[in-house]
């Protein structure tokens, strides 16, 4: 087996295996995730009004909500990752290893992806049985779209992570990072052209158009679907650029285990 | 074989604050299959030397190579040649169980589980953790996490082991099985093995060589046996009785070789440290002047703690 597969299966073990062994405190963000599901679609049926993504249906609404998730996560999985090994002590092994600290974290982010992706389908499944709406889930549109969505939010994740390896204890500006996501869910990229160089923007309006508009990959457009992966792309390039700089910043002050 | 040349680092200051040289010029070799010691007070710069082996410190200049790897310049071909503990029993994954570990550091430097399944059977048996194979490492007492973090560096097949503090907060038991692994490693294996403490007793139980360094710079570079030697012949305890009268004490003050360590109306006792064989006629002339009569001269029982403070403390250089 190719090295840089070892390290991705060897991920792929140590995030079912937490998964498994802490089942039910995976099970717990589940149903917080479901319940928050729920408060969200009865506060807009009874308000009626509110719907804050690209479109004014209940349907937008969910689909925002699991876009978002996706976002948060992948944030996640990048920005906590390289606090918490700091705090835990096992940064500088993975700094140590023969692969580079670009491809450990691209191998953790595409592991905890798939087990999020459980959590989530879930959760989602659950919930539009639940509720009773339905959503056009064309995997092999999809999943292209989403990946490409994805890019920028791990664009993010490396530039906060950067940001902590320098600055340190900055976790109450991080955690505000989940509601800028919101935000870049949220702006309506399909209309305003300038907003699809957001972070994750672009991506989500079109996997909008998919799952509630019904369209599939080619109806899109493949030259858009193309933008949006040189838009994310460039943002990952950007976040890893900044998580460099900080990284080189971190190791000239000798303090890039520390936290 | 580590080589390190002209290694230097310097930290800025905090707001305000002179900069900080941590490392100053440090150049030194450790061949294949040698076990080093590298001792310092607090600040000396053994950790910033130790990361910058790492290649977790850039440092300002100087070379360093791990068989032959150039760690300052390619960074990853010098990685596959070392593992390192760093911060002991936190160098693992405490949800993780000790098999789980070893297998995910071993990916972590290339290898399969299936690779090294049977090594790692022979790992947790060797360190004595066959029985807590699927036991989650925060679940283990901290002399078994220190062990199963040389064991998960061990399993990377690294030529060359870097252990900062190995046996901090051990009790007896736990530091002197570390100990004897350590001897085993280097004895069986042949690893090149560079490590710091501040616990005396693992340096001289384990390592052939000790690398003493103080403010950023080597002090001392020699065997362990040397200096044991060195100071060995030099150090006396003099035990006279009854107290010393004003000359003699007044002449004794004078003499920075000679240290009053107690005094009483019953007994005196003084270390001398004999930089000539002269010396010794002197103080006893010194002695005799008043007739005090001398109870002993002993030859001070010496180790590598008090050769450690001599050589920090600048009283005495090594050869």
């Amino acid at each position: 087996m190719p090295k840089k597969l070892i390290l991705l299966n060897a991920f792929f073990k140590k995030e079912f295996i937490l998964f498994r062994r802490y089942l039910i405190n995976s099970l717990g963000g589940m149903i917080t995730l479901y319940v928050i599901f729920l408060l969200l679609i009865g506060g807009y049926r009874g308000f009626n009004a509110l719907s804050g993504v690209a479109g004014d249906t209940v349907e937008s609404l969910v689909v925002g909500y699991v876009i978002w998730l996706f976002m948060l996560v992948t944030y996640q999985d990048v920005a906590y990752t390289l606090r918490t090994e700091a705090q835990e002590g096992t940064l500088e092994q993975l700094y140590m290893s023969v692969h580079g600290l670009g491809w450990v974290m691209s191998s953790k982010v595409i592991a905890g992806f798939f087990v999020n992706l459980i959590l989530i389908a879930v959760m989602l499944t659950a919930a539009l049985l639940t509720t009773g709406i339905s959503l056009n889930v064309d995997l092999l549109s999809l999943t292209p779209v989403v990946v490409g969505t994805l890019l920028g939010s791990v664009g993010i994740g490396f530039a906060i992570g950067g940001v902590t390896l320098v600055l340190k204890r900055i976790d109450s500006y991080t955690q505000m990072v989940q509601f800028l996501l919101i935000a870049l869910v949220a702006v309506p990229a399909q209309r305003v052209a300038w907003m699809r160089l957001l972070p994750c923007s672009y991506g989500a309006s079109l996997i909008s158009r998919i799952m509630v508009g019904g369209q599939n990959i080619m109806e899109l457009g493949l030259s858009n679907v193309a933008v949006m992966y040189l838009i994310g792309v460039g943002h990952l390039a950007l976040g890893y650029g900044v998580y460099k700089a900080c990284e080189r910043k971190a190791m000239r002050a000798g303090m890039l285990g520390h936290y | 074989m580590i080589h390190v040349q002209s290694l230097e680092k310097t930290y800025a200051g905090r707001k305000g604050e002179p900069p900080v040289k941590a490392v100053d010029g440090i150049s030194f070799s450790v061949p294949e299959g040698e076990l080093l010691g590298l001792l310092g007070p607090n600040g000396a710069g053994k950790t910033t030397t130790v990361k910058m082996l790492c290649g977790l410190i850039r440092p300002d200049s100087g070379q360093i190579f791990i068989n032959g790897k150039d760690m300052t310049r390619r960074r990853i071909p010098a990685l596959a040649e070392l593992s390192a503990v760093l911060e002991g029993n936190r160098n693992i994954y405490w949800r993780l169980t000790a098999k789980e570990n070893l297998e995910f550091f071993a990916a972590l430097k290339g290898h399969s589980s299936a690779k090294v399944r049977l090594e790692i059977d022979q790992f947790l048996e060797r360190f004595n953790l066959a029985d807590k194979a699927n036991v989650e490492a925060r679940k283990l007492s901290r002399g078994m996490q220190q062990k199963l973090a040389i064991a998960v560096a061990l399993v990377s097949h690294s030529k060359v082991l870097l252990l900062d503090e190995p046996t901090l907060g051990l009790d007896v038991q736990a530091s002197y099985e570390i100990r004897q692994l350590l001897k085993e490693i280097v004895r069986d294996q042949g690893k090149t093995v560079i490590l710091t403490t501040h616990d005396m007793n693992v340096v001289q139980d384990t390592c052939e060589r000790v690398i003493i360094v103080n403010e950023g710079r080597i002090v001392t570079d020699d065997s362990v046996h040397n200096l044991l030697d060195l100071f060995k012949v030099k150090v006396y305890r003099i035990a006279v009785q009854g107290e010393l009268s004003p000359e003699q004490r007044e002449a004794f003050t004078s003499m920075e070789e000679v240290v009053v360590e107690e005094e009483s109306s019953e007994r005196t006792v003084m270390s001398v440290r004999l930089e000539d064989a002269q010396m010794l006629y002197t103080i006893l002339g010194i002695l005799g002047s008043d007739n005090s009569v001398i109870e002993s001269i002993d030859q001070e029982q010496n180790n590598l703690e008090r050769v450690f403070l001599e050589i920090v403390e600048g009283r005495v250089q090594s050869a």
